[in-house]
């Protein structure tokens, strides 16, 4: 079961886990890193740390700063520099950074281990506005994949971004409770989850967050389950009824609780695009 | 082709007719229809039983001639906007010359409560100009207050007497002008509020609004003033100014809201009345929902501030 929404601690986080967490100082960043690899290591998932730096470098910074116990489980950690997953510079490729995430999962897999943990402090590939679109839709694949596969990752960001962090916190199943106050997530079965409230506050990150969903090649519609959902005004109604209106495949909205229902059918909206208020 | 007293009248023919019998009532009733039946004109009715059934029983042939049978078209003043938009619709494009729709909106002297009907009154000589419509509007002078019967006079351009006698209305006020009756306060809101919210969210309103209400309303309407109170703040947030103040009251069976600031309030005399209004769209179709929800809407402009009052019943429910 993945942990989906609010958390207020980085514990406990299971095999096909997808979350995000901010700190300020870096010192803050690594009682986390070695908790979460060495819950990694107990599980017999394969763990990557990924940084910037060669791999020399990156497995000296790990040796100073995290203890995940004897010089064996330490070797066991993998350090994989930045570039060769996300690229040198400039926006990334969300397609080829999931394909390589993909690839090294299944290596994982195939050397015997229960899958593929991994972490880094995202924050530098992210800093500059033109990087943050490519990044988000990142995290919006990264997010899908990791529901139907056996990666976990904890995705780090400094709280120096200042809010351009929850721009992202809102496209993983966990984040720190307080940082968005409504989050997408990807079901089990291929459906978009919608989590929390969605209000006038957060309307522009909302419509922010829906450009950055796409169905996947092969999906035939896009799912959204509201079962999450605590409330949903009539501009993020309008927001999806636009999204659906210009997706290149049908959108199904299911679990939409009564309260959200109601509005939806003030607004007339069972009438309008690929909307389908079915299945409720 | 229109036919009758708005034989060449472009848009909205708004008429008005006081009657303090029944037989006063057929004298103005039964040639508006009997005419708009014999032009194969679509006619529309809207009373309440008793009087569906007297029309009924004075017509020659009650066949041809709707009758409004579902009490929710006037639910609320927005609805039935919207309800009689769509038969309009329908009649226009079914290639109707005219459509004649006579009724009695809502107020104490038929059962009902006449908040927001006046501005109902006012707005229907603009948001129908797009209609060939004759719209009778007839009250019962032995029922209606002297307050509903001045909203009454003041709202239509045109007076209908019994006698058959058409006459322009000096009183008339057009929609741009047009003095609302005053607010009348919930006898809730003079007593102590059960919470005050200062500066609040739409978040931190339905969180308290939640608890008070659960119990003490019908779900679905706590549902609907939970919509309301959203849109309300989100309004304010956006459109008011200073700091926006929700305070809510309960009663046993019954839970009263002000979403107030200190701004003025929309301007456009429309708000609320039809989706979008013309100087702030996204403000408009906020407060149009609200007044599509099963519970009761009131705007008070004040030297204050502005205040969307909200109320729920579980007998409204």
């Amino acid at each position: 079961m993945r942990m989906i929404g609010p958390v207020v601690s980085s514990r406990g986080f299971g095999p096909q886990d997808h979350f995000c967490w901010v700190h300020g100082d870096p010192s803050d960043y690594c009682p986390r890193l070695t908790e979460f690899f060495s819950d990694g290591l107990e599980r017999g998932l394969r763990v990557a740390y990924l940084g910037s730096g060669s791999a020399g470098e990156l497995q000296e910074h790990l040796g100073r700063h995290i203890d995940v116990g004897p010089q064996q489980a330490r070797q066991a950690i993998q350090v994989i520099p930045v570039e060769e997953i996300y690229g040198a510079g400039g926006p990334v490729d969300p397609a080829e950074v999931i394909k390589k995430y993909a690839a090294a999962t299944q290596q994982a897999l195939t050397d015997g281990y229960q899958g593929l943990r991994v972490s880094a402090d995202v924050t530098d590939l992210v800093r500059a506005p033109a990087q943050q679109d490519a990044f988000a839709r990142c995290e919006f694949l990264l997010e899908r994949y990791s529901s139907r596969h056996p990666l976990s990752a904890m995705c780090e960001y400094r709280f120096d971004l200042g809010d351009a962090v929850a721009q992202f916190a809102c496209l993983h199943a966990a984040a720190p409770a307080g940082l968005t106050p409504f989050q997408v997530f990807a079901c089990d079965d291929g459906a978009v989850g919608l989590l929390g409230d969605f209000d006038m506050t957060c309307q522009t990150a909302f419509e922010r967050a829906v450009q950055r969903i796409h169905p996947a090649p092969d999906d035939s519609r896009l799912v959204f389950d509201m079962s999450a959902v605590r409330y949903m005004d009539h501009r993020a109604l309008l927001t999806l009824d636009e999204f659906a209106q210009r997706c290149q495949v049908p959108v199904v909205v299911r679990s939409m609780p009564r309260i959200v229902r109601r509005v939806a059918r003030v607004l007339g909206l069972e009438h309008l695009g690929a909307v389908h208020l079915g299945e409720l | 082709m229109r036919t009758g007293a708005a034989r060449g009248h472009a848009g909205h023919f708004h008429e008005a007719g006081f009657y303090g019998s029944d037989a006063e009532f057929r004298a103005l009733v039964v040639p508006f229809v009997e005419e708009g039946i014999a032009a194969g004109e679509p006619v529309i009715i809207g009373y309440d039983d008793r009087k569906n059934a007297l029309v009924r029983s004075w017509l020659t042939d009650p066949s041809p001639v709707t009758f409004l049978a579902d009490k929710s078209v006037y639910a609320a003043p927005t609805r039935a906007i919207a309800a009689y938009r769509r038969l309009f619709e329908f009649h226009a494009a079914m290639g109707a010359g005219q459509i004649r729709i006579t009724g009695e909106v809502p107020h104490p002297g038929n059962g009902g409560s006449f908040e927001g009907w006046d501005r109902y009154e006012a707005a229907v000589n603009t948001v129908w100009e797009d209609f060939p419509v004759w719209g009778l509007c007839l009250y019962d002078t032995a029922t209606a207050s002297a307050a509903v019967l001045d909203a009454a006079e003041r709202t239509h351009p045109r007076i209908l007497a019994p006698s058959g006698a058409r006459r322009l209305n000096g009183r008339f006020q057009d929609l741009s002008v047009f003095e609302a009756l005053p607010y009348v306060p919930d006898p809730l809101e003079t007593t102590r509020p059960v919470i005050e919210l200062g500066d609040s969210s739409a978040a931190g309103a339905r969180q308290a609004l939640a608890q008070i209400g659960e119990g003490r309303v019908a779900d679905t309407i706590l549902e609907d003033l939970l919509i309301g109170v959203t849109e309300a703040v989100s309004n304010a947030l956006l459109h008011g100014r200073g700091s926006v103040t929700v305070r809510i009251w309960a009663a046993p069976d019954r839970i009263v809201i002000n979403v107030h600031d200190q701004g003025r309030g929309p301007a456009d005399p429309l708000a609320g009345l039809v989706p979008a209004s013309s100087s702030i769209p996204d403000a408009g179709l906020g407060l149009w929902l609200i007044h599509q929800l099963d519970i009761n809407v009131a705007l008070n402009h004040a030297d204050d501030g502005f205040t969307v009052r909200l109320r729920g019943h579980t007998a409204d429910g």
